[in-house]
């Protein structure tokens, strides 16, 4: 009989157990789920929250409701759009992280982010995006013709980013950039015009964070080369030298498509230098050439220009980043990784070593086919 | 007779023995576990754990040989035999005090872990009381009922370790390199962060006396040791390739932040389902202590009414939780005092006894 008693007891305790989820329970309601987030600064330095939440309703045109103001800080920016709208704002389930240009100006933004690390119910698989200019412009575009805001830009830096057309940075590895001195940080950046948005390429930041300079699409793909995280469908164009043009069209171009691209990265240390020797060495498909070429006798001319004009453009490209002391690439973590002692004695100031450092690149493209046509 | 007692008397397969002994050590110490190795060596923290596992494997060969001394009886009623009725007691009263920490410093981290990522609004309190309801159940039951939970568990969590390997496509091998940075030194103060994570080889002393084929302890010991090293050593290394050396140390519980980054298509926040999955998983901790607290205490004061006192540690624990308000500062703080604690339990004693066994061997022959 007591058995029995026990039995029914524990079952009544079993019962009980999903009650307790209602302290931390939440209407849907009035559940207000943001999906894009944005932060700024205005002209008097004041921090601005931009949040941008889907309304689910048929009787309205807008599909979105978008509030803003200033606060001290974020956490603290919930009080004033909970106060805007009919729900209690959450932060699980942001797409996108918005910061204006002129607040990655300033030394310590990043610092800012903190209640997304710190509370662990906020998401970290929100892509970070630079904007260049105002935030509030972007928040306040309402384009008909256009998808949903924060879904747009989500989709836009996850499928640029397959192609290497920009960086794909998560909140989450923004942390890891701005805690590993052997890389910089770098970012997604958008703009507006004609009230339309535009993928950009990709935002540089310093190792404090503070922006200092931007890659346009193209530059962003050989960045993705010299990372190793290029994929194949990444698609590149350059006009070889020496053939004749025939205005208007600039019918010196050829486009190639590479496979597989093997980025090989050689460290050295001498002389108080940083030597780095990097290898790129991939098959490519031609996918456009405007000039008329015989590729089947003159290929391995063909290729000797393509790997000219690769190796050029990747050199101006480290140039430009060791011109600003940046390291994007991440080649202080091959500095580390085979040259310990001395990166252990720059490891603050990484961007600075780099930028005395020397970085020798070799492009060896073979073309592997032509194409259906001849 | 004789026989038919055998019979009688419950006993659990070299499976459960293993699960047991492994589901305490991995336990929530594997939360910890990277970030402290990290801590102490840097980057060849993971050394450490190779170094760890033959410590610990030999210290689980020194428990099974201490245990080959007596015939079918546990640590207490060998040391009681062989040290006096009253070193006995008193081991059991310390046994159980070891214990009833190692239980509650289980259900503390679990609370806390729960608190943080899924219910921050509900009260320590009330999770305390949930999760020793059904531990109360488990335990209400012989050794068996441990057994077979902790194989249940055991195998519904086999898949897990799989979905750490998602978060390796961030992953970078450079950050290993170079391999022994700063010298050996660091990796052998790191050892010390392995202490913790190895408590649970103790169990065995208890464990022992039921395990059908006792011919297996020794490669039992060895194969859990294994398992667990290799766990640790899997999601200590997978945490430093995605994690860079710089910010590992920002992190409180890697283990879990790494979840967060997951992202599948179907379904966003992985890792509330995950964490709310890791409740059955820290519970192997828990359960298999509790159960070794109450054995010890009936041993203690006569062997019998062992529900009773069950039900006065459940409650005893309940009333903590009201009282102290579980932090995660205080739980460090218990976890650094068990790491000594433990490894004069399972590290020291096993030697100790097993030298003073050997000399009582030598003046007393047996008959």
């Amino acid at each position: 009989m007591p058995i029995m008693i026990v039995r029914r007891g524990l079952l009544a305790c079993l019962l009980l157990i999903p009650l307790t989820g209602c302290a931390d329970q939440i209407d849907l309601e009035t559940a207000t789920v943001p999906l894009a987030l944005g932060m700024d600064l205005d002209e008097e330095g004041r921090f601005h929250y931009f949040t941008s939440e889907p309304i689910f309703s048929s009787k309205l045109k807008k599909t979105s409701h978008e509030s803003s103001g200033t606060s001290t800080t974020l956490r603290q920016s919930r009080e004033r759009q909970d106060s805007q709208i009919l729900g209690l704002t959450l932060g699980r389930n942001f797409q996108v992280t918005i910061i204006g240009k002129r607040m990655m100006q300033h030394k310590g933004w990043f610092k800012m982010m903190d209640v997304l690390y710190r509370d662990a119910r906020n998401t970290l698989t929100d892509r970070m995006i630079m904007f260049d200019g105002p935030v509030s412009e972007l928040f306040a575009l309402d384009q008909p013709d256009q998808p949903m805001m924060p879904v747009l830009l989500r989709g836009m830096v996850i499928n640029k980013s397959s192609r290497s057309e920009t960086a794909n940075t998560s909140v989450q590895q923004l942390h890891r950039q701005m805690y590993e001195t052997g890389i910089t940080p770098y970012v997604s950046e958008i703009t507006v015009s004609n009230k339309k948005i535009y993928m950009a390429g990709t935002a540089l930041m310093d190792s404090k964070g503070i922006y200092v300079e931007s890659l346009n699409t193209t530059e962003s793909i050989l960045l993705a080369v010299l990372q190793r995280t290029a994929n194949p469908g990444i698609s590149l164009t350059f006009q070889i030298p020496g053939v004749e043009k025939q205005p208007p069209f600039v019918s010196n171009s050829v486009s190639i498509s590479p496979g597989k691209i093997s980025t090989k990265i050689k460290t050295s240390y001498e002389n108080g230098k940083f030597n780095f020797h990097i290898k790129v060495k991939t098959n490519v498909s031609l996918t456009e050439h405007l000039f008329p070429f015989d590729v089947f006798k003159e290929k391995k001319e063909l290729e000797k220009k393509i790997n000219e004009q690769m190796t050029k453009k990747l050199t101006a490209l480290v140039h430009k980043i060791q011109k600003k002391k940046v390291d994007p690439i991440g080649l202080g973590l091959y500095a580390r990784a085979h040259e310990y002692d001395a990166y252990m004695k720059v490891k603050d100031n990484w961007g600075e070593a780099l930028s005395r450092g020397d970085v020798k690149i070799e492009v060896s493209v073979t073309i592997a086919s032509v194409g259906a046509v001849r | 007779m004789n026989a038919q007692a055998q019979k009688q008397k419950p006993s659990i397969t070299i499976l459960q023995f293993i699960c047991i002994i492994s589901g305490i050590q991995i336990g929530v110490a594997v939360l910890s576990l990277p970030g402290n190795l990290v801590k102490a060596a840097g980057t060849d923290g993971w050394i450490a754990i190779i170094i760890g596992w033959i410590i610990a494997g030999v210290a689980g060969t020194v428990i099974v040989m201490v245990m080959k001394n007596g015939q079918d009886e546990t640590i207490l009623e060998l040391i009681s035999r062989t040290l006096g009725k009253w070193a006995g007691k008193l081991a059991a009263l310390l046994m159980a005090c070891y214990f009833v920490l190692l239980t509650f410093d289980g259900l503390n981290r679990t609370v806390l872990i729960t608190k943080t990522w899924l219910l921050p609004n509900t009260s320590s309190f009330t999770l305390m009381v949930l999760m020793l309801i059904p531990s109360y159940a488990v335990l209400n039951n012989q050794i068996i009922a441990v057994g077979r939970y902790v194989v249940v568990i055991f195998l519904m969590s086999l898949w897990v370790p799989f979905i750490y390997l998602l978060p390796l496509k961030n992953g970078h091998l450079l950050h290993l390199l170079p391999v022994i940075k700063e010298g050996w030194g660091p990796v052998f103060i790191a050892l010390k962060a392995l202490i913790y994570p190895s408590l649970g080889i103790i169990a065995a002393f208890f464990l022992y006396p039921y395990l059908k084929n006792k011919k297996q302890a020794v490669a039992g010991m060895w194969v859990s040791n294994s398992i667990t090293m290799g766990l640790y050593l899997f999601i200590t290394v997978i945490c430093l390739l995605f994690y860079s050396p710089d910010e590992f140390i920002q992190y409180n519980e890697p283990v879990i932040s790494m979840l967060s980054s997951i992202e599948f298509r179907f379904v966003e926040r992985i890792e509330v389902l995950f964490i709310a999955f890791y409740i059955f998983f820290f519970s192997m901790v828990w359960i298999p202590c509790l159960y070794l607290t109450v054995e010890c205490t009936s041993w203690m004061l006569g062997g019998k009414k062992k529900t009773l006192h069950l039900q006065i540690i459940c409650v005893g624990l309940a009333v903590i939780t009201y009282l102290l308000k579980p932090t995660f500062s205080a739980s460090d703080d218990l976890q650094e005092r068990l790491m000594w604690i433990g490894f004069g339990f399972e590290y020291v004693l096993p030697v100790c006894l097993l030298g003073y066994l050997w000399i009582y061997g030598k003046f007393q022959p047996r008959r």
